[in-house]
């Protein structure tokens, strides 16, 4: 059987990192996904966008008080292509 | 951590490290425990003694903390929710399965008159499901205890009369809330959560 392509969105350490989390928890705050990743903002600000972007996560952006809190969330479409993903590395692992 | 490519191994490995990570987390709820533990413990010891001891004619009226309770837990629920840094699908079942518990109750004793006041075994029953459901959540022994004290003091209650009901109710409050209570509070504690 051919190997299938690998997700190149979610093939990637900090993203795949993000929706690992992401598909454990109902939500998760930006600084809590900063904290356990041990990523910088920008860049996980970036990867986040990315995300996001292809509908495999959803970002709510408020204000608690004064301060800015961003709260992420898997979506259908992330979990699917997580649970695609998951397959697929199976398949280059089996010996 | 960066944005590199990985090995579908070490994705493997990735994938395992943070759901670990998002698993981990101990929750402290020992706060609703010994919060609700003690306005049981005072309200049924009171209802007892006035009822027993002394001719006043509310002995029911500490039950009205009940009210001051769920005020404090709605509005600390509440609270946490919105300042926690993530949500876990335990912590809303968690939530869920006690305010559904905490209607039933409020539903068992606004009808006690219908029950002749004998409402005690029904709460006790519903405080067992609690504790025990909570203790398979949290895989935490002390609560998974309290259930079954709970249970074998409704069997008990069943077959006394409502005001002896209430001795039965203090006593499943100390080792169903209580106890595990302290203990959840002093694990907490040594997490450093």
């Amino acid at each position: 059987m051919p190997f299938e392509a690998l997700d190149p969105l979610l093939h990637s350490q900090l993203r795949l990192a993000v929706m690992s989390l992401l598909i454990s928890v109902e939500s998760a705050d930006f600084v809590y996904i900063k904290e356990q990743t041990g990523a910088t903002a920008g860049n996980l600000s970036v990867q986040i966008d990315k995300l996001s972007s292809a509908g495999y996560i959803s970002v709510e952006k408020k204000f608690e008080g004064k301060k800015p809190k961003t709260t992420c969330k898997i979506t259908q479409t992330g979990v699917d292509a997580f649970e695609n993903y998951v397959k697929n590395i199976q398949q280059y692992l089996k010996p | 951590m960066e944005d590199k490519e990985l090995s579908p191994q070490e994705s493997l490995d990735l994938i395992q490290q943070m759901i670990g990570k998002a698993r981990k987390r101990y929750t402290d709820n020992s706060f609703y425990f010994l919060l609700w533990g003690w306005i049981t413990i005072v309200a049924s010891v009171f209802h007892y003694v006035a009822a027993s001891y002394t001719s006043f004619e509310y002995p029911y009226a500490g039950w009205s903390l009940t009210v001051v309770g769920a005020i404090v837990s709605m509005v600390k629920g509440s609270k946490d929710g919105r300042t926690a840094k993530v949500h876990n699908y335990t912590d809303k079942m968690y939530g869920w399965l006690w305010a559904s518990l905490g209607i039933g109750m409020f539903t068992i004793i606004f009808n006690g008159q219908l029950l002749g006041w004998s409402v005690v075994p029904f709460i006790l029953l519903f405080a067992g499901i609690g504790t025990s459901v909570s203790g398979a959540m949290m895989n935490f022994l002390p609560l998974r205890i309290g259930a079954v004290i709970f249970w074998l003091l409704a069997l008990a209650a069943f077959r006394v009369d409502p005001n002896q009901q209430m001795l039965l109710m203090a006593s499943g409050v100390a080792f169903g809330y209580l106890i595990p209570g302290y203990i959840m509070k002093s694990n907490a504690k040594k997490n450093a959560i």
